[in-house]
Protein backbone atom coordinates (compact mmCIF):
# COMPACT_ATOMS: atom_id res chain seq x y z
CA UNK A 1 0.00 0.00 0.00
CA UNK A 2 2.64 2.87 0.59
CA UNK A 3 4.33 2.16 -2.32
CA UNK A 4 0.97 2.87 -4.40
CA UNK A 5 0.91 5.68 -2.34
CA UNK A 6 4.20 6.51 -3.18
CA UNK A 7 3.41 5.90 -6.90
CA UNK A 8 0.42 8.30 -6.64
CA UNK A 9 1.93 11.02 -4.96
CA UNK A 10 4.78 11.74 -6.80
CA UNK A 11 3.38 10.35 -10.39
CA UNK A 12 0.68 13.24 -9.94
CA UNK A 13 2.79 15.53 -8.27
CA UNK A 14 5.27 15.57 -11.13
CA UNK A 15 2.79 15.89 -13.54
CA UNK A 16 1.13 18.89 -11.96
CA UNK A 17 4.65 20.55 -12.34
CA UNK A 18 5.37 19.26 -15.96
CA UNK A 19 2.22 20.71 -16.96
CA UNK A 20 2.77 23.83 -15.58
CA UNK A 21 6.84 24.23 -15.78
CA UNK A 22 5.69 23.41 -20.00
CA UNK A 23 3.94 26.66 -20.38
CA UNK A 24 6.17 28.33 -18.23
CA UNK A 25 8.54 27.45 -20.24
CA UNK A 26 7.18 27.61 -23.48
CA UNK A 27 5.85 31.11 -22.97
CA UNK A 28 9.08 32.74 -21.89
CA UNK A 29 10.88 30.85 -24.79
CA UNK A 30 8.23 32.72 -26.95
CA UNK A 31 8.62 35.55 -25.32
CA UNK A 32 12.24 35.74 -25.53
CA UNK A 33 12.28 35.22 -28.87
CA UNK A 34 10.27 38.02 -30.05
CA UNK A 35 12.04 40.13 -27.85
CA UNK A 36 15.61 39.74 -26.88
CA UNK A 37 15.49 43.09 -25.04
CA UNK A 38 12.86 41.83 -22.65
CA UNK A 39 15.44 38.66 -21.35
CA UNK A 40 15.71 39.80 -18.40
CA UNK A 41 12.01 40.20 -16.60
CA UNK A 42 10.87 37.68 -18.77
CA UNK A 43 13.73 35.47 -16.89
CA UNK A 44 12.36 37.08 -13.98
CA UNK A 45 8.89 36.31 -13.93
CA UNK A 46 10.18 32.61 -14.93
CA UNK A 47 12.47 32.19 -12.30
CA UNK A 48 9.01 32.99 -9.60
CA UNK A 49 7.00 31.16 -11.69
CA UNK A 50 8.96 27.55 -11.34
CA UNK A 51 9.58 28.78 -8.08
CA UNK A 52 5.86 28.15 -6.93
CA UNK A 53 4.92 25.61 -9.53
CA UNK A 54 7.24 23.36 -7.88
CA UNK A 55 6.69 23.93 -4.52
CA UNK A 56 3.58 21.23 -4.33
CA UNK A 57 5.33 18.56 -5.91
CA UNK A 58 8.45 18.74 -3.92
CA UNK A 59 6.31 18.35 -1.04
CA UNK A 60 4.36 15.55 -2.65
CA UNK A 61 7.82 13.81 -3.69
CA UNK A 62 8.90 13.97 0.20
CA UNK A 63 5.30 13.21 1.48
CA UNK A 64 5.41 10.12 -1.11
CA UNK A 65 8.78 9.14 -0.42
CA UNK A 66 8.32 9.11 3.82
CA UNK A 67 5.38 6.98 3.09
CA UNK A 68 7.56 4.30 1.13
CA UNK A 69 10.14 4.30 3.83
CA UNK A 70 8.05 3.99 6.88
CA UNK B 1 23.90 44.58 -12.36
CA UNK B 2 20.89 43.88 -14.22
CA UNK B 3 17.50 43.37 -12.00
CA UNK B 4 17.95 39.23 -12.02
CA UNK B 5 21.06 39.64 -10.38
CA UNK B 6 20.10 42.09 -8.11
CA UNK B 7 17.24 39.88 -6.60
CA UNK B 8 19.16 36.66 -6.53
CA UNK B 9 21.99 38.07 -4.50
CA UNK B 10 19.27 39.47 -2.35
CA UNK B 11 17.56 35.95 -1.73
CA UNK B 12 20.89 34.18 -1.07
CA UNK B 13 21.17 37.18 1.02
CA UNK B 14 17.62 36.28 2.86
CA UNK B 15 18.72 32.83 2.62
CA UNK B 16 22.06 32.98 4.66
CA UNK B 17 20.34 34.78 7.57
CA UNK B 18 17.48 31.68 7.66
CA UNK B 19 19.95 29.33 7.53
CA UNK B 20 22.46 31.60 9.99
CA UNK B 21 19.19 31.84 12.71
CA UNK B 22 18.97 28.07 12.33
CA UNK B 23 22.50 27.37 13.67
CA UNK B 24 22.09 29.59 16.32
CA UNK B 25 18.75 28.06 17.26
CA UNK B 26 20.71 24.59 17.14
CA UNK B 27 23.64 25.97 18.99
CA UNK B 28 21.81 28.21 21.59
CA UNK B 29 18.29 26.21 22.36
CA UNK B 30 17.14 22.88 24.31
CA UNK B 31 15.25 22.47 20.37
CA UNK B 32 18.32 20.88 19.28
CA UNK B 33 16.82 18.48 17.17
CA UNK B 34 14.24 20.96 15.64
CA UNK B 35 16.75 23.24 14.69
CA UNK B 36 18.93 20.30 12.80
CA UNK B 37 16.07 19.26 10.69
CA UNK B 38 15.15 23.10 10.00
CA UNK B 39 18.99 23.15 9.12
CA UNK B 40 19.14 20.25 7.13
CA UNK B 41 15.63 21.10 5.10
CA UNK B 42 16.82 24.81 4.64
CA UNK B 43 20.73 24.01 3.41
CA UNK B 44 18.70 21.54 0.82
CA UNK B 45 16.47 24.16 -0.09
CA UNK B 46 19.27 26.90 -0.62
CA UNK B 47 21.17 24.54 -2.96
CA UNK B 48 17.42 23.96 -4.49
CA UNK B 49 17.54 27.62 -4.87
CA UNK B 50 20.71 28.19 -5.93
CA UNK B 51 20.03 25.46 -8.34
CA UNK B 52 16.73 27.27 -10.04
CA UNK B 53 18.53 30.57 -10.46
CA UNK B 54 21.54 29.05 -12.20
CA UNK B 55 19.63 27.16 -14.29
CA UNK B 56 16.93 29.89 -15.36
CA UNK B 57 19.37 32.36 -16.15
CA UNK B 58 21.21 29.83 -18.52
CA UNK B 59 18.03 28.70 -20.34
CA UNK B 60 17.22 32.26 -21.10
CA UNK B 61 20.63 33.31 -22.20
CA UNK B 62 20.37 29.95 -24.16
CA UNK B 63 16.62 30.93 -25.53
CA UNK B 64 18.35 34.46 -26.46
CA UNK B 65 20.87 33.26 -28.27
CA UNK B 66 18.38 30.65 -30.31
CA UNK B 67 21.22 27.48 -28.44
CA UNK B 68 19.20 24.73 -27.92
CA UNK B 69 18.20 25.08 -24.07
CA UNK B 70 19.42 22.25 -21.63
CA UNK B 71 16.26 21.93 -19.00
CA UNK B 72 15.52 23.47 -16.27
CA UNK B 73 16.67 20.95 -13.83
CA UNK B 74 13.38 19.76 -12.05
CA UNK B 75 14.26 15.64 -11.43
CA UNK B 76 17.70 17.57 -9.76
CA UNK B 77 15.61 19.32 -7.29
CA UNK B 78 13.16 16.64 -6.47
CA UNK B 79 16.20 14.72 -5.81
CA UNK B 80 17.95 16.80 -3.23
CA UNK B 81 14.54 16.56 -1.66
CA UNK B 82 14.26 13.19 -1.17
CA UNK B 83 18.32 13.45 -0.08
CA UNK B 84 17.45 15.37 2.99
CA UNK B 85 14.61 13.16 3.24
CA UNK B 86 16.63 10.25 3.28
CA UNK B 87 19.02 11.78 6.14
CA UNK B 88 16.43 12.92 7.72
CA UNK B 89 14.90 8.91 8.29
CA UNK B 90 17.92 7.55 8.76
CA UNK B 91 19.31 9.84 11.58
CA UNK B 92 16.30 10.23 13.05
CA UNK B 93 17.55 10.86 16.33
CA UNK B 94 18.93 14.17 15.39
CA UNK B 95 16.87 15.02 13.05
CA UNK B 96 13.23 15.81 13.07
CA UNK B 97 11.38 15.37 10.05
CA UNK B 98 8.33 17.43 10.21
CA UNK B 99 11.09 20.38 10.39
CA UNK B 100 13.24 18.90 7.52
CA UNK B 101 10.16 19.45 5.39
CA UNK B 102 9.31 22.87 6.76
CA UNK B 103 13.35 23.50 6.53
CA UNK B 104 12.53 22.08 2.51
CA UNK B 105 9.66 25.03 2.42
CA UNK B 106 12.07 27.57 2.97
CA UNK B 107 13.17 29.32 -0.16
CA UNK B 108 9.58 29.74 -1.25
CA UNK B 109 8.61 32.36 2.03
CA UNK B 110 11.94 33.95 0.38
CA UNK B 111 11.07 34.18 -3.35
CA UNK B 112 7.46 35.44 -2.68
CA UNK B 113 8.31 38.18 -0.06
CA UNK B 114 11.60 39.37 -2.10
CA UNK B 115 8.93 39.46 -5.40
CA UNK B 116 6.55 41.98 -3.36
CA UNK B 117 8.95 44.26 -1.87
CA UNK B 118 10.95 44.38 -4.93
CA UNK B 119 7.71 45.15 -7.02
CA UNK B 120 6.70 47.59 -4.18
CA UNK B 121 10.28 49.45 -4.45
CA UNK B 122 9.89 49.60 -8.20
CA UNK B 123 6.36 51.07 -8.09
CA UNK B 124 7.86 53.77 -5.77
CA UNK B 125 10.82 54.02 -7.72
CA UNK B 126 8.73 54.93 -10.98
CA UNK B 127 6.46 56.98 -9.11
CA UNK B 128 3.10 54.60 -9.84
CA UNK B 129 0.71 54.10 -7.01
Amino acid sequence: MGILAAAIAVGLGALGAGIGNGLIVGRTVEGIARQPELKGTLQTTMFIGIGLVEALPIIGVVIGFIALAR
Amino acid sequence: MSQYDQMITRERKWMLYLLAIFVLGAAFTPYVRIFLGLLLGGAVSFYNLFLLQKKTQEFAKAAASKDKPRGIGMISRFAAAIIAVMIALRFEEYFHIVAVIIGLMTSYPVIIIEFFLSRKKDRHESGVK
